[in-house]
């Protein structure tokens, strides 16, 4: 079953003089569970391409389908409630809510659903496991080295069971030891929760564990591979 | 959730937050305090005017104010009597009997205003049989055979029936009052000799201290300084009502003391029969029917009621016949406006500004969190209720240090004696009792919120125009 379907996708920046193609006609469909790495050149559209994907900028044309939902035709509330739901998001940085604990902001999102105290509870508890940081539940993020924010980070994206996880450079700051813990952690919730992370990296070792490389230039994908 | 979270952002930046809190506290404080004490002097002057010079409501002749003729009395008192009791909230009321005429001592002498009264009734609608100097007699209690005369210090003053002089008991109520050995002994120069009026005592005074002493410890000295001897005699003379010129010698029986100069110099109080007996003034015939409310809001409804019912008669109520005062707590009421409308001003600006450094500073961060779900409503309300928070902290904290300063300070007064006698001839009271009543610190309060409220609005509307992406590709 496709969960994300996109095709011919364009999205173009017109600011002043130049004119750049971000995202140059770009058609590509992702699985449930996959775990795929967009790689390229800096400049080359991955950021733009993965905002696409979840929601948080519209194409300039093309169709983009997240389980079969067209996202052009939702009004913005709707958009914002709808990446809640099905879309969980790691940035570089800046992704933790700094006044929360590491619990509270992976119980966030659940909490902006409305879910139960009770189950809130059993799923962070679950992910901070699965994450390894049930000792720095209580923490807040500024008491956390950039490996471990970035983990609670994937913990927070993971937390209310969506369709995807986009991350953007998630290892981007971080040494390569904190770099593979990460993917590792990443790759083993991809396996138990059948989640499709879809991620991009400069990283040749991170490339080197996605099981699907996507190679984008000038906005054009230019090679799609899977490794399995 | 959110709420918890707002709370936890104002102290994110503590120093920050602490310096707003305390700039709108100290601004609150300041605001609330100074009305407080400027309404405690309006409050007292009003207090008094109506306690001890004019109760609510007053009736008299239509022809009395204009002309001040004796012979224009009340008719039919019984029935404005009758009428008078009707009236909404009515407690009690007296009769009056109203003559001008001169008071005089040997080698001095003043107009005055001569009033014939019922002092038992009197008792139960002024305080002035409060204001008794102690010392000095009564107010008409006491049986005598003279004629007898209750009178404002200012006129015994005038009367030189007031003397000053430095005595050895003088001079120990002053080391009681705290006054400094060396000024003492400076004014022993001035014992043995009696002053018989306020200014040869204080040019006395004046020569033997600094001008500094003076100014400070005049006052003191010159309460050490006060003598007066019981039953002291004065002249009052009049025309009686067949025009005749009458004049008879009164005992005065107790000195009031308050703080309008003009009524302590202007009002001679004398028991009815009395002035009954020397003028002619039959029995049952009064000038001014003076009654009491049970509570000065009524005062309005009252005079509406007894000038409709007595058409032929003057009704007026406090604020008619000193509009003066009634301007004054008018203006009062505008400046509170002015000031409240200052602070609340300054606030706002305060609250607007470090919300806004607060927004800016944390754009990636509300980038992130509309990216992963919140809505425009709750990243609004997360702002607003941030400056909320913070303008309430404030401002709460500000009511609360108003309060508990007012409450403290209304008790004992705040001490002006230092500049009295300019206030005093004002009718000010030398002390303040700061004083706000509840409608005017709810009102405030009120104020606070919702100007708290008001200026949360811009800094929220900002944050919702941050667009997420391009706050989170932001370096
Ligand atoms: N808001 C914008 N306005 C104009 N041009 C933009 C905007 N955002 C991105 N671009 C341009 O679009 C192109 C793709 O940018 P994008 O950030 O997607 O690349 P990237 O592959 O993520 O690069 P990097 O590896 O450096 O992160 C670049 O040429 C960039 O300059
Ligand atoms: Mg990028």
């Amino acid at each position: 079953m496709k969960v994300i379907e996109i095709t011919d996708v364009y999205k173009i920046y017109n600011s002043s003089e130049i004119k750049v193609n971000a995202v140059n006609g770009v058609s590509l469909d992702f699985e449930e569970a996959e775990f795929a790495a967009i790689v390229g050149p800096s400049g080359s559209g991955k950021t733009t391409l993965l905002n696409l994907l979840g929601g948080l900028d519209l194409p300039t044309s093309g169709k983009i389908l997240i389980d079969g939902t067209d996202l052009s035709l939702l009004k913005s509330s709707q958009l914002i409630d709808f990446r809640m739901r099905n879309i969980g998001f790691v940035f570089q940085a800046y992704n933790l809510i700094p006044v929360l604990t590491a619990r509270e902001n992976i119980e966030f999102i659940m909490n902006l659903q409305k879910m139960s105290k009770a189950s809130r509870e059993e799923r962070s508890f679950e992910l901070l496991k699965a994450v390894g940081l049930d000792d720095r539940a209580g923490s807040r993020p500024s008491k956390l080295s950039g490996g471990q924010q970035q983990r609670i980070a994937v913990a927070r994206a993971l937390a209310s069971k969506p369709r995807f996880v986009l991350a953007d450079e998630p290892t981007a700051n971080l040494d390569s030891k904190s770099a593979s813990t990460l993917l590792e952690i990443m790759e083993k919730l991809n396996h138990e929760e059948k989640i499709t992370f879809i991620f991009s990296t400069h990283d040749p070792r991170v490339v080197k564990m996605a099981h699907r490389i996507i190679t984008l230039e000038d906005g054009k994908v230019v090679s799609d591979v899977r490794t399995e | 959730m959110i709420p918890e979270i707002a709370w936890k952002n104002v102290w994110r930046n503590k120093s920050r937050s602490l310096i707003v809190i305390t700039a709108v506290t100290i601004g609150v404080f300041a605001g609330v305090f100074t009305i407080a004490v400027m309404n405690s002097s309006v409050v007292q002057r009003i207090d008094a005017a109506v306690n001890e010079e004019l109760s609510h409501i007053q009736v008299n002749n239509k022809e009395f104010r204009s002309s001040s003729d004796i012979k224009s009395l009340i008719p039919a008192y019984d029935k404005v009597v009758a009428e008078m009791m009707k009236a909404p909230g009515m407690q009690d009321l007296t009769g009056r009997i109203i003559i001008r005429g001169i008071a005089s001592t040997a080698g001095r002498s003043t107009g005055v205003e001569i009033n014939g009264i019922n002092a038992a009734k009197e008792k139960q609608i002024f305080t002035l049989h409060e204001k008794l100097i102690p010392g000095t007699g009564d107010f008409l209690d006491t049986e005598t055979k003279y004629n007898k005369a209750f009178i404002g210090e200012k006129l015994a003053r005038e009367l030189n029936i007031i003397r000053y002089s430095i005595t050895e008991e003088s001079l120990k109520k002053l080391k009681d009052e705290k006054l400094p050995g060396e000024i003492s002994t400076k004014l022993i120069a001035l014992k043995g000799e009696r002053f018989t009026s306020d200014k040869k005592f204080s040019r006395a005074v004046e020569a033997v201290l600094l001008p500094g002493e003076y100014r400070k410890y005049i006052y003191l000295i010159k309460e050490a300084a006060w003598s007066y001897r019981p039953g002291s005699k004065i002249i009052l003379s009049f025309i009686d009502i067949n025009n005749n010129q009458t004049e008879a010698a009164f005992r005065v029986s107790g000195i009031f003391r308050t703080n309008n100069d003009m009524f302590e110099a202007m009002s001679v109080f004398v028991p009815e029969e009395e002035l009954r007996q020397l003028t002619g003034i039959p029995e049952n015939s009064y000038h001014r029917v003076i009654g009491r409310l049970k509570d000065n809001s009524l005062s309005e409804a009252a005079s509406a009621y007894l000038k409709k019912e007595l058409p032929g008669y003057e009704v007026m109520q406090w604020k008619e016949i000193q509009p003066d005062l009634a301007m004054l707590a008018d203006m009062m009421q505008q400046i509170y406006g002015i000031f409240m409308g200052i602070i609340l001003a300054a606030l706002s600006f305060g609250i607007v500004n470090t919300m806004l450094m607060s927004v800016l500073e944390r754009t990636r961060e509300i980038g992130m969190l509309s990216a992963i779900g919140m809505n425009r409503n709750r990243i609004f309300s997360m702002i607003m209720l941030e400056s909320v928070f913070l303008s309430l902290t404030g401002g709460l904290s500000g009511m609360l240090v108003s309060g508990i300063v007012i409450a403290a300070t209304s008790k004992n007064g705040i001490n002006l004696v230092q500049y009295s006698e300019g206030l005093e001839a004002f009718g000010y009271s030398a002390y303040l009792f700061p004083t706000i009543d509840a409608p005017f610190f709810i009102m405030t309060t009120i104020l606070i919120v919702f100007t708290g409220i008001l200026s949360s609005v811009y800094p929220a509307r900002k944050a919702l125009k941050l667009n997420p992406i391009e706050a989170l590709r932001k370096e």
